[in-house]
């Protein structure tokens, strides 16, 4: 559903160009710091992880207060339990993040739920690891405009994306796009999440974000998600791009799977990611 | 039913105990410069002090006992006809009242009072006068009746640029919009820059915000009743208009002379060119086409055929695409029984339509949504005698709502999908009488019966929850085949007004009504888009009523110069139809489970001062109003502000003659701003996302909203031999520039090109405002 609600998104940004805009200061709602979880558990190696923060005011800058320490535990249906531990390495750029003490790695077809304690308060959170379509294949193609006039030169390259979209089964999907192992927004408050409603099984032909150089190494990630999670990205979504309420709905929290009135997600997911280096096409 | 029956009985009843000789005098009233109907002219009767209005299609109606009378015919900016009339037997008389020009070489006629305002019992009623409309300062030259409408006592916008409007604490889907008695379901174009309504073709417009006559019914809080011109059958004319953004002629002429006319009007954007975009293969325009045929058969029958079709496209560079648009027709038999009985039989069409799509190759679609009704009304007028009359009909209404089908396009990654279509039938029965118990009070009360039926072809779906939006769990279905009753909503409607004058030139009025809406709009922000769908009540959405308590206080002063009057008013709307927060309206095949329907509270005080005639006409108004509501799911369950509360607004419209070339006219609004949900503080989350905390809906406001407009027309003087009549209308919108705001949305600090400024911890907040100061010019030629 990307594609239409883009072309939704486009109809605000027409009624826009008529408007002007500028900053303006506001009298922002003192509330009380909110736990916040990022979380991640997939069935690739070394990804899954949880990152605990707080809220702030709405004018605070800077990096948001981690906290440090939490007990932060994840159980599988199977009864296993594997301990997360505070940044192991004491990398000060990864204050916050927890790791799995062992080896671990998500399986199709279990739940896993997670547990934070932080300061005697537990937050909660349980999700089913499903499986996910795989890529077929990513194609280099010259982009016209970008070739006429580059924004950045050399950036003449999109990449498009080929997959078989099962049809007899619900998907959710998320997509991650890196180029030279950053991460690739065309709009600082995208994101790629899809479901499988409007989808046909042939999906050919899909550009991902961005524009490549030749050499640049670009990496399509694409997990599964539960339908509680395209929810929540949904939501993240719909709040990150919202005009104040005029055409969009009043901006709300997104609805997410903690207990106990975090803020954020416990996504588990499995993941299919295809590399490539960018070549010009028919080479 | 049975309530009709009772109050027909208790008429004939009033009537037979009057029973004496007695004759009927009746007729048409029409402005002799073109033969179009009046509407609303008070036709006085001197010996007995009472009066009628002619109905709104310019047919009056009166009973008296054998005798002698002076009969005047009075109406604004017309010379009052006085005639005397011996009636002893019943009699059919056509007026014709002749435009009052105040020349000096001509003698004034100056006839009764003119205090229809402090007379007629309606209240909570705002009429437009159209020739001053156009002489108002619009934006981009285009005259706007809603833009007029935004600045009535009572009436709220939502901010400048939209063609939506809040009639006492309602929403904007709670108004019904009828142009020729045909509904219309979006009114806006270039997603309300303008309105439907091209000022060309317009003869009037009303606006009822309280006191509704049992005859309308479907919406909750206003109906705003748009008549287009019948053409004159006089002589063959017309106008031509050129302004920035769009150009119209209109055409108007007898097809046999005063026995039927047409006609026709085209209005076109060139918004293409204003919108600068570069590339030439942009496209952005939209039109409007009204046509309209008339027959006067004989006086007992006469024959209507009204046609509008508008649409907006928008296709950028081929690729894709989006376009809305709205087509009516309405057929009417205005058929004179006998003396007393006026029928009117209507025949209506409407449908409302958009579609989005995509060529491109991968994500070609085509999106397309659309709405349609056929009616058939059934209304009828029946004079007693100048203090009893009775109005009742009945109406029918076949709706069909098709929410989505999208197609895709060659080799897209879409699939064939399409929602459901849902169907509905609505009844409606309704009597209403006029009685003036004495010479100085008169009732109005009636009912409204909705029968209201939501029917197949259509799959009803049970849900283990209805109200989890998340992942919804059908547990059941039931399938139920063409025209089959799937629910029915019986909902009675009482409508009750009464006026008392006090003195010549002060009246009280008061009123109740109850209204029932089973059409709902589902949008979840502050101003629909043309991309919003509407739903019949069914077997998870409940018809939305509202009761409204109205009181008010009516005089003239000055010899009825000025029109002054404060009305106060309490509405509570149960049901009304909210969407849980972050409802997903957009192609939801689970829609039932993003409805929440609650509680809406809203009063008010109006005071509107208003001049009709002289040099200098206009009106100040003035509002403070408050509306509320309070619905289960939204917003925790905790009572907030309505998207559109603002609680003070003030407009003052102004046109001024100063001599034959030139008229002035000014507009100044002043609103507190809407209110806005704005973030308690923000986290960190995914790539570099910064999320605001949301901890209660529309918690803030807007800054104060004001902005001044100023016009000026010039006429040249006609030259002698010439055929045409030219004008030229200067506009300056927005005189002071005011950055009024439209909204105030979050962003991480970032430049205009999306690159994030800073470390990307920091967020601000960003004011959209929309026009600065804004000249037009627009010329019109009338031949």
């Amino acid at each position: 559903m990307k594609s239409l609600k883009l072309y939704i998104g486009l109809f605000l940004f027409l009624v826009l160009t008529w408007s002007c805009e500028e900053t303006i200061p506001i009298d922002s709602l003192q509330t009380e710091s909110k736990v916040v979880i990022e979380a991640l558990v997939t069935n690739h190696e070394g990804r899954s992880y949880v990152k605990l923060s707080r809220s702030r005011g709405f004018y605070e800058t800077g990096a948001t207060p981690r906290i440090t320490n939490a007990d932060v535990r994840v159980t599988t249906s199977l009864g296993e339990t594997i301990v997360f531990v505070h940044n192991p390495t004491a990398d000060p750029e990864k204050n916050g993040y927890y790791w799995p003490n062992a080896n671990f790695t998500g399986e199709v077809g279990l739940s896993y739920t997670l547990n934070v304690t932080v300061n005697g308060e537990v937050y909660t959170a349980t999700e089913e690891l499903l499986p996910v379509t795989t890529i077929d294949s990513l194609k280099v193609k010259v982009d016209d405009e970008e070739l006429e006039d580059p924004e950045v030169p050399g950036r003449i390259y999109s990449v498009l994306f080929y997959a078989k979209e099962p049809q007899d089964r619900v998907d959710h999907y998320l997509f991650k796009f890196y180029r030279n192992d950053s991460i690739l927004l065309d709009w600082p408050t995208d994101i790629y999440f899809s479901d499988d409603e409007v989808l046909g099984e042939t999906i050919d032909d899909v550009e991902i974000a961005g524009y490549y150089s030749e050499g640049d190494v670009v990496r399509v990630e694409m997990f599964s998600l539960t339908r509680k999670a395209f929810i929540f990205y949904s939501d993240l979504s719909n709040l990150l791009n919202n005009d104040g309420g005029m055409f969009s709905p009043p901006p709300a929290n997104p609805r997410n799977n903690l207990s106990n009135g975090a803020l954020g997600y416990f996504q588990v997911s499995a993941m299919d990611f295809e590399e490539m280096v960018v070549t010009p096409p028919g080479d | 039913m049975r309530v009709f029956f009772i109050v027909a009985w208790v008429c004939l009843l009033v009537n037979m105990a009057q029973a004496q000789e007695k004759f009927t005098l009746n007729g048409y009233i029409r402005d002799a410069a073109n033969g179009e109907e009046l509407i609303g002219v008070t036709v006085y009767v001197k010996e007995t002090q009472a009066g009628v209005i002619s109905n709104a299609y310019g047919f009056y109606s009166l009973t008296l006992p054998k005798g002698t009378y002076h009969v005047s015919f009075t109406f604004i900016g017309m010379k009052t006809v006085e005639r005397i009339i011996e009636l002893n037997a019943d009699k059919s008389m056509n007026i014709e009242l002749q435009e009052e020009v105040l020349n000096l070489s001509e003698v004034v006629v100056t006839g009764e009072r003119e205090d229809e305002h402090v007379v007629k019992i309606q209240m909570s009623k705002n009429e437009l006068n159209l020739a001053q409309v156009k002489k108002l300062p619009a934006l981009f030259g285009e005259p706007d009746i809603i833009k007029t409408i935004q600045m009535l006592p009572g009436v709220i916008s939502a901010g400048e640029g939209t063609s939506s409007f809040f009639v006492r604490g309602g929403s904007a889907d709670q108004n019904l919009i009828l142009i020729d008695e045909a509904p219309v379901y979006d009114p806006s174009h270039l997603f309300g820059l303008f309105s439907v309504f091209n000022a060309d073709v317009i003869k009037d417009s009303e606006l009822y915000k309280g006191g509704i006559p049992a005859q309308f019914g479907g919406r909750l809080s206003s109906i705003l009743e748009v008549r287009t011109k019948d053409g004159n059958n006089k002589k063959f004319g017309g106008e031509a208009g050129i302004g920035l953004l769009a150009s119209s002629l209109m055409l108007e002429g007898p097809i046999k002379k005063d026995k039927s006319s047409f006609i026709v009007s085209a209005r076109r954007s060139y918004v293409d060119m204003f919108l600068k975009l570069a590339d030439q293969d942009n496209l952005v325009y939209f039109y409007d086409v009204n046509a309209k045929v008339n027959w006067r058969a004989n006086n007992k029958n006469r024959f209507f055929l009204a046609l509008y079709a508008g649409r907006d496209d928008f296709n950028f560079d081929g690729e894709f695409g989006f376009d809305w648009g709205n087509k009516t027709a309405t057929f009417r038999w205005n058929h004179l029984y006998n003396d007393k009985l006026f029928s009117n039989t209507s025949l209506i069409a409407s449908k409302f339509d958009y579609g989005l799509g995509s060529s491109t190759q991968s994500d070609g679609f085509q999106w397309d949504s659309d709405l349609t009704e056929y009616s058939f009304k059934q209304d009828q007028n029946y004079f007693f005698n100048p203090r009893l009359s009775l109005d009742f009909g009945y109406h029918l209404t076949y709706r069909q709502f098709n929410p989505g089908i999208i197609e895709p396009g060659e080799g897209s990654i879409f699939k064939s999908t399409a929602l459901q279509k849902e169907y509905a039938l609505d009844h409606a029965f309704y009597a209403g009488l006029e009685h003036q118990v004495s010479d100085k009070l008169t009732f109005q009360y009636g009912a409204r019966l909705s029968i209201f039926q939501n029917i197949g072809e259509q799959m009803v779906y049970e849900y283990e929850d209805v109200n989890n939006n998340v992942q919804p769990v059908r547990t059941d279905s039931t399938y139920y085949g063409d025209f089959e009753n799937i629910k029915t909503y019986i909902n009675l409607e009482p409508r009750f007004s009464a006026r008392y004058i006090v003195n010549e030139s002060t009246s009280i009025k008061a009123s109740y009504n109850r209204m029932v809406q089973n059409t709902h709009l589902i949008s979840s922000g502050t101003v629909p888009l043309p991309f919003n769908t509407w739903a019949p009540s069914s077997t998870y959405l409940l018809p939305q009523k509202a009761d409204q308590l109205a009181v008010g206080y009516f005089k003239n002063l000055n010899n009825n110069r000025y029109e002054f009057s404060v009305e106060a008013y309490y509405k509570d709307i149960q049901n009304v139809t909210d969407f849980a927060d972050n409802a997903r309206i957009f192609f939801n095949q689970d829609l039932a489970t993003e409805f929440r329907q609650g509680a809406s509270e809203a009063y008010g005080l109006e005071l509107m001062l208003q001049k009709r005639k002289g040099d200098l006409s206009g009106f100040i108004s003035y509002t403070w109003s408050k509306a509320t509501r309070q619905v289960p799911g939204v917003n925790h369950g905790n009572e907030f502000f309505a998207n559109h509360d603002r609680r003070n607004s003030l407009n003052v419209v102004a046109t001024y003659d100063y001599n034959d070339k030139w008229t002035f006219g000014g507009n100044f609004t002043y609103g507190t701003g809407r209110p806005i949900t704005l973030p308690a503080g923000s986290y960190e989350y995914g790539d570099g996302y910064l999320p605001d905390i949301i901890t209660e809906r529309n918690g803030y406001r807007l800054s104060d909203f004001h902005r001044m407009d100023l016009s000026a027309t010039l006429t040249p003087r006609k030259n002698a031999g010439k055929k045409y009549e030219t004008s030229w209308v200067f506009s300056l919108y927005n005189v002071y520039s005011r950055k009024n705001p439209f909204s105030v949305y979050t962003r991480v600090t970032m430049d205009d090109d999306g690159n994030i400024t800073g470390d990307g911890t920091q967020k601000e907040a960003r004011l959209i405002y929309l026009f600065p100061v804004l000249p037009s010019i627009t010329y019109n030629i009338t031949f």
